[in-house]
């Protein structure tokens, strides 16, 4: 005869058994691609002691590659886009959530409306644009039209929507122009959401493809995604070598979830979208 | 304070997208990009009787089909264990979710050495009977890469919204089953599913939304090659608009297949937005 307990025991059993193998099954990609990445060429798919790791695949990536032009480029378009595109987005979130004008309305379906089209939608005439500028090759072709961002004005619209309207009309009373009640009041209670924009978007431009792909085939100014890219095509045969521009490219994003992740992973859950 | 959010998104996102729909009833010269005319309806009957066309429909579809219950019923599934624990459960959502976070082109380098013929996954799954080939080019196997590589990336996100959903569900109606004898199976099916209802809606919109759009892991195996290698096999809806437009130089085609995928998402998010129940 099994008791209740013993059976809810042996459920729970099998549900933690099941998990750990799911948790096995999706790391074991990223240990594979670590472990690999500081075997010498001949030892890959070996199982060889840690005293036996070299250095010689990453030091092979920084001779054969500008990485650190690359990593400079990605962090120049990364830190420019996030600091733009946080700017722009709570400005007009905040007027968008606080001001009545005319048309409204209209602005916010509008900005709904945008929200639904994928970037793969319109490439070709934002390509034409970026050719009109005679920005490909430049930064500014990964940099400006990404400055705003329909879904994140979306979202730190209910930050600042959540905010009792009493504040700021204490502070309209202090004698506080508008600009003012936005940076004393509104910004210092959001700092959460506006956390939230930057990981978002500084994830999304570090990871970015399609766009730098279309709009940059200038070596030096490769991004990290495209310089793994071309890495991995030239080193075709040398895996541990691409395995080590996998790290390399990887370890910034990982290391600022591991850091971050509390924060990060409810903020992904409610947009539920990429880029 | 609106003023520079407006003009970027005016310049940066309306403007193009009433241009691509203009561009799509239009020949572009192929060098000269300024010099556009008017086609009528050229290149959408071009596009009809495109086989190539119709090919990258039919990749597509079974590209969702492939990928959408899958990551679905796992992350479902995973998320109802994960709500039912009670230790650990940050540690196992880490691990879910860090795929997730890192890029696809990082993501697939990996998968192409996991799957190459001899390579870890592709002798591991040859003891089921598939053939121990490099599965990125083969004809047989590039789509089902594309299909695991992507399974894998956006499962833990799924996961997450899952578990999100699962902890609005009141605790006393698992009692009240369980005090009517529900085992976990039973609970599963009568408390959970009903329970998540507007988020599985949201998960399977989504997730077709997204899968239609896949592009970087099939650009990634066509290493610099013909986009779609191995012989057209990962062409996708994407990768057949971006052939045509960026390697072709044939930007009002490529237009007239990019009004066709805009059309779609259209569809399903309407779809979607009717099946979701109100008040959220």
């Amino acid at each position: 005869m099994i008791t209740p307990l013993a059976r809810r025991r042996a459920v729970r059993g099998i549900q933690y058994t099941i998990l750990i193998i799911f948790a096995l099954i999706m790391a074991a990609p990223l240990i594979f691609v670590l472990y690999a990445s500081f075997l010498a060429p001949p030892d890959y798919l070996r199982i060889v002691p840690p005293d036996q790791f070299t250095l010689q695949n990453y030091r092979y990536v920084f001779s054969h590659a500008p990485i650190g032009r690359w990593y400079l480029n990605t962090a120049i378009v990364t830190g420019c886009v996030v600091l733009g595109a946080v700017i722009v987005n709570t400005l007009g979130s905040w007027a968008l959530a606080r001001f009545q004008f005319k048309g409204k309305r209209v602005v916010f379906l509008t900005i709904i409306l945008i929200l639904l089209v994928p970037l793969q939608a319109y490439l070709i005439p934002l390509y034409l644009q970026v050719v009109n500028l005679n920005w490909l090759n430049t930064y500014w072709a990964l940099i400006v039209p990404f400055m705003v961002n329909p879904l994140l004005i979306f979202l730190m619209r209910q930050y600042f929507s959540r905010l009792p309207k009493e504040l700021e009309e204490a502070a309209a009373i202090d004698g506080a122009n508008r600009f003012k009640i936005f940076w004393r009041v509104g910004v210092p209670l959001t700092v959460t959401g506006i956390a939230t924009q930057a990981i978002l978007i500084g994830t999304w431009t570090w990871n970015a493809f399609l766009i730098p792909v279309t709009f940059v085939n200038d070596p030096n100014l490769f991004v990290l995604t495209l310089g793994l890219n071309s890495l991995q095509a030239q080193n075709y045969t040398l895996p541990t070598v691409q395995m080590a521009g996998v790290v390399l490219l990887t370890l910034p994003i990982v290391a600022m979830f591991l850091i971050f992740q509390r924060f990060i992973v409810p903020s992904f859950a409610t947009t539920g979208l990429k880029g | 304070m609106l003023a520079p959010a407006i003009a970027l998104l005016v310049w940066w996102y309306a403007i193009p997208i009433v241009d691509s729909i203009a561009l799509s009833f239009q020949h572009v010269a192929q060098f000269d990009f300024s010099q556009r005319s008017f086609a009528g309806l050229q290149n959408y009957q071009q596009l009809i009787s495109d086989p190539a066309f119709r090919k990258s429909l039919e990749i597509t579809a079974t590209f969702v089909v492939g990928v959408v219950p899958a990551q679905t019923v796992v992350a479902l599934v995973i998320a109802a264990m994960l709500h039912n624990i009670s230790r650990a459960k940050g540690a196992f959502r880490t691990a879910y979710f860090v795929p997730y976070m890192t890029s696809t082109i990082a993501i697939t380098t990996i998968f192409m050495q996991l799957f190459v013929k001899g390579g870890v996954a592709a002798t591991a799954l040859s003891v089921v009977g598939i053939p121990n080939e490099t599965w990125y080019a083969s004809t047989h196997l590039a789509l089902w890469f594309l299909v695991i590589v992507y399974v894998y990336m956006f499962v833990g996100l799924y996961i997450v919204i899952f578990t999100g959903g699962m902890e609005t569900i009141p605790q006393d109606l698992y009692e009240a089953a369980s005090i009517d004898g529900a085992g976990p199976l039973r609970q599963f099916l009568s408390v959970t599913i009903p329970g998540v209802r507007p988020f599985l809606v949201f998960v399977l919109v989504t997730g077709i939304i997204q899968a239609i759009q896949v592009f970087d892991q099939a650009y990634v195996i066509a290493g610099g090659t013909v986009l779609g290698s191995p012989a057209g096999a990962t062409s996708t809806i994407v990768i057949f608009i971006y052939q045509q437009a960026f390697r072709l130089l044939d930007l009002g085609y490529a237009s007239a297949a990019t009004v066709f995928l805009l059309a779609c998402v259209i569809v399903l998010g309407a779809l979607g937005w009717r099946l979701a129940p109100r008040g959220d």
